[in-house]
């Protein structure tokens, strides 16, 4: 049994749904949905469909299972691992018209937000009353909540405050029947297994989310930010080992070197000096009387661990652009390089400065430079490869350097992904952290929710997973469903 | 039959030597919560997990440590303290409970209030699946999103997923300074006012405890710490807003925890688990602790900037306890909580259901125990909706 290729039947169903203007067909217009931030693999999907409500999107996914189309949900498209990378004759489910933002309730410090709610807007929405959301990825000003959910993104901030994970207790899920499910709960230990566990940082498997509760939090009274270069990342990262020893739980602690710090100066203008081997951008934040005690002792350890300069910014206007110079960093890179491979590994925090030798190495090797502009705080690794397509061999090399460097830090305790996600990136690199038993046992959750595989499939896993031990999925033949056969 | 495992190969070689047999397993580990859920279907076999009580990998620089399940809590903070770490979790009988039935177990203390609960400090576990194979989620750093996110997914299954083995968590500094201040002879609604206050202010206590004891009104206390700058600071800014409000607050002058276990209570005793949420609290002291006090003789203690409530003791001569807590559940249910009786005597277990009304991703739950352990191995009918 095949899965059916062309069954008009499914694209008129759909434009029935959400309306011709939201049912995408035109090859033309299908091109924007080829790709998400990863940028180097295209898949045309069959078809997009841009739903206005739950029911809605319930609907859609209930045709694409009766066609037995797979079934891709996208938020804005940012992610770098490829999770809304479209798959072979699916359905790409974009959810950026559910941007509303449906409740807030100050008191309880929840809001109910739709997916296609950007970031920076549910901060925005209640900046005004002292309250804000803290997962803060680099991408926030485009960066969907529904996509953060599927990603459990986390951003320079989640060192203290932590990931979405932390930040998301309740959804609405659109399930692989097309039901829709509340899971979670607005209020602490709703009964049972621990669904929203699983479900953020599901990239796309288990269901689609179409309304959001997210927590809030109070606004600190005080954030005291300071710069300092040090000669090289080494002493940099004593520096950030310096300060965890202290006790001190800083809010962000972003590590940036030469190489990143050229191409930011370059590209934003900041008059961050060029003849350091590296900088730390350290947020401190709490009560007032915290911030100053701590920006103060963490300031004296930056000096004791050897640092050329530290620069505190005047007001919230210098302090701002500090940060815009750290937020832009990744997009910086493409002045210096017209390619570039964006990373993302993890490490144990103590292991900074030997990872970022031996990646220094691995780059060199092939013959090319890596940028760093990562979290330190929290061993969160963004290695930069910069590479130019035009020279015959060079992405191949860029690509065999940015895997290198997964496995310098799985080698040395860490994680092939803090924040990017596996997608369809990374499935090939699941297996070096996990045994096949492990991931046979993550698939157990998959299965619960999604038992034929009709999400994102081909993701996330290494190798092509079924649920087994179950009927597998029906997939009816294109006569059945224009009416032209039948069975039975 | 009572296995005690002293390995993790061992306990995963016990439950496949025993896979053959249709042997239905519970899990032991300090006892502290184990009249929690519904009393298992059947219990062929009692896997102690006391024996696995090592340090697996304990990095002080990472702030990050890996033990085996059967480790007890104050074993492990023993082990932090030298570092001057810890774990920021701080349940009752810390000498009894271990880590494996903490996790199982969701047990939490005043400090969920700001470090929140294992969920949010466990970065990695080791199980035995029913099938007894030995499998592995997240890993040992803080900051880790490859794969579906087995640890937290763990926290809160009473065993009836898979055998919890080894656990890794992310640790906090010990503060430089702890101080309790209290707040006596309060109203629901006062203590709602000052913990808006609290919010209004941008204070950031570690724990905020409303204590209820019979024939007393609320008394607050809360917690501060960190530097010592800080905690002089919050402290007073304290003691201005309580005093704002006509309250006399007083500066207990000394460091120290005088709030501890107040959810201890001995095992059978009644213990009732409520949440709602956080600005409901007045409504919870009308609705649903002041109609069972009528019926329960006991404390209770809320965290009030959560949403938790914990409510212990023993019924009054002649109460319609049964009657009472289901009048209770209803109006948390109502306002969008739930009422978990995590203790009782077998009177009351036949008359009043752990947990009420299951949620509507039920199913959902009922098909991850399929997958898990579809033979039902794993302390059968323990858990929600007798899976």
């Amino acid at each position: 049994m095949t899965v059916t290729t062309a069954a008009p039947g499914a694209e008129r169903e759909l434009s029935e749904i959400v309306g011709a203007a939201n049912c995408i067909v035109d090859p033309g217009e299908l091109r924007t949905y080829e790709c998400d931030g990863l940028t180097g693999t295209r898949v045309r999907p069959r078809v997009v469909v841009l739903p206005a409500s739950t029911e809605e999107t319930a609907a859609v996914v209930r045709v694409a299972r009766r066609y037995g189309l797979p079934i891709v949900p996208r938020g804005s498209g940012t992610g770098l691992s490829g999770g809304a990378l479209p798959v072979e004759g699916c359905m790409v489910v974009g959810l950026s018209r559910m941007n509303r933002i449906l409740g807030v309730d100050l008191e309880n410090r929840r809001m109910r937000v739709q997916p296609g709610v950007i970031n920076l807007d549910v901060s925005r929405a209640i900046a005004g009353a002292g309250y804000y959301y803290a997962p803060d990825p680099s991408s926030q000003s485009i960066c969907s909540i529904g996509g953060n959910i599927a990603e459990n993104s986390g951003g320079a901030h989640c060192l203290k405050y932590g990931f979405t994970v932390n930040h998301v207790v309740a959804a609405t899920l659109v399930t692989s029947d097309g039901e829709i499910v509340e899971v979670g709960s607005a209020a602490a230990d709703p009964l049972g297994y621990d669904l929203m566990a699983v479900l953020v940082g599901s990239e796309g498997l288990v269901g689609i989310v179409t309304e959001a509760v997210v927590r809030i939090l109070r606004t600190p009274e005080a954030t005291r930010t300071f710069f300092a270069t040090f000669p090289s990342t080494d002493e940099a990262g004593a520096c950030v080992s310096g300060i965890v020893a202290e006790g001190i739980v800083p809010a962000a602690v972003e590590m940036m070197d030469a190489l990143a710090i050229e191409a930011i100066v370059a590209a934003t203008g900041v008059d961050w000096p060029l003849d350091v081997g590296a900088a730390l951008l350290i947020d401190v934040d709490g009560p007032l009387a915290e911030a100053e005690h701590t920006s103060a002792r963490a300031v004296e350890i930056a000096r004791a661990s050897g640092a050329l300069e530290i620069r505190t910014p005047r007001d919230a206007n210098e302090r701002a652009l500090m940060w815009k110079g750290r937020k832009s960093a990744f997009a910086a890179v493409g002045r210096l390089s017209p390619n570039y491979y964006v990373q993302d590994g993890v490490i144990p925090r103590s292991e900074i400065g030997a990872v970022l030798r031996e990646i220094a190495e691995a780059g060199a090797s092939a013959g090319l430079r890596v940028a760093n502009v990562f979290h330190a705080g929290d061993g969160n690794l963004h290695p930069l490869v910069l590479y130019d397509a035009r020279i015959p061999g060079n992405e191949e090399s860029a690509e065999h350097v940015a895997g290198a460097i997964l496995e310098i830090c799985v080698r040395h305790g860490g994680s092939i992904t803090g924040e990017h996600g596996v997608g369809a990136d990374k499935a090939a690199y699941m297996g070096q952290i996990f045994s096949d038993d492990d991931l046979e046992t993550m698939n157990y959750v998959r299965c619960a929710f999604d038992p034929e595989v009709a999400f994102n499939p081909g993701k996330v896993f290494p190798t092509p997973r079924l649920c087994g031990d179950r009927p597998g999925p029906y997939h009816a033949h294109a006569s059945e469903l224009d009416g032209t056969a039948g069975r039975g | 039959m009572t296995l005690a495992p002293q390995s993790v190969d061992e306990a995963a070689a016990l439950v496949r030597e025993h896979a053959h047999d249709d042997a239905a397993f519970v899990f032991s580990g300090g006892g502290t919560d184990s009249g929690l859920g519904y009393e298992p279907e059947r219990a062929d076999a009692t896997l102690d997990t006391r024996g696995l009580n090592r340090v697996v990998d304990y990095a002080p620089a990472d702030m990050v440590i890996a033990v085996e399940a059967g480790m007890t809590l104050a074993a492990l903070q023993a082990e932090l303290a030298p570092h001057r770490q810890r774990l920021a979790l701080d349940p009752a009988w810390p000498e009894q409970a271990t880590i494996g039935g903490l996790l199982a177990t969701n047990a939490f203390g005043p400090r969920r209030t700001r470090f929140g609960t294992l969920r949010d400090l466990i970065v990695g576990v080791t199980v035995v699946r029913a099938d007894g194979t030995v499998a592995h989620g997240g890993g040992k750093v803080v900051k880790n999103v490859a794969g579906f996110d087995l640890p937290k997914l763990m926290v809160g299954s009473l065993g009836t997923l898979a055998l919890i083995v080894q656990a890794t968590f992310r640790l906090h500094p010990q503060p430089e300074c702890e101080r309790w201040y209290e707040v006596v002879g309060l109203s629901a609604e006062t203590v709602g006012a000052l913990c808006r206050g609290l919010l209004e202010r941008r204070l950031e206590p570690s724990a905020v405890v409303a204590r209820y004891e019979p024939g007393t009104r609320y008394t607050l206390h809360v917690l501060f710490e960190g530097f010592t700058a800080s905690v002089d600071a919050q402290g007073a800014a304290w003691l201005e807003l309580a005093r704002n409000l006509g309250l006399a607050a007083h500066d207990p002058g000394v460091d120290g925890a005088p709030v501890r276990d107040e959810t201890a209570h001995p095992r059978g005793a009644l213990r009732v688990r409520i949440s709602a949420p956080a600005a409901a609290f007045a409504e919870v002291d009308r609705d649903v602790l002041t109609p069972l006090r009528e019926h329960v003789q006991g404390e209770s203690v809320a965290y009030p900037l959560v949403g938790t409530f914990l409510l212990g003791g023993r019924s009054r001569d002649g109460a319609d306890v049964a009657g009472a807590l289901a009048r209770a559940r209803t109006a948390c249910e109502t306002l969008g909580g739930n009422l978990v009786v995590a203790d009782m005597d077998a009177d009351l277990r036949a008359s009043i259901d752990p947990f009420g009304t299951l949620p509507a991703s039920f199913p959902i739950m009922r098909r991850l125990k399929e997958r898990f352990d579809p033979e039902r191995r794993f302390n059968r009918g323990r858990f929600l909706g007798r899976l």
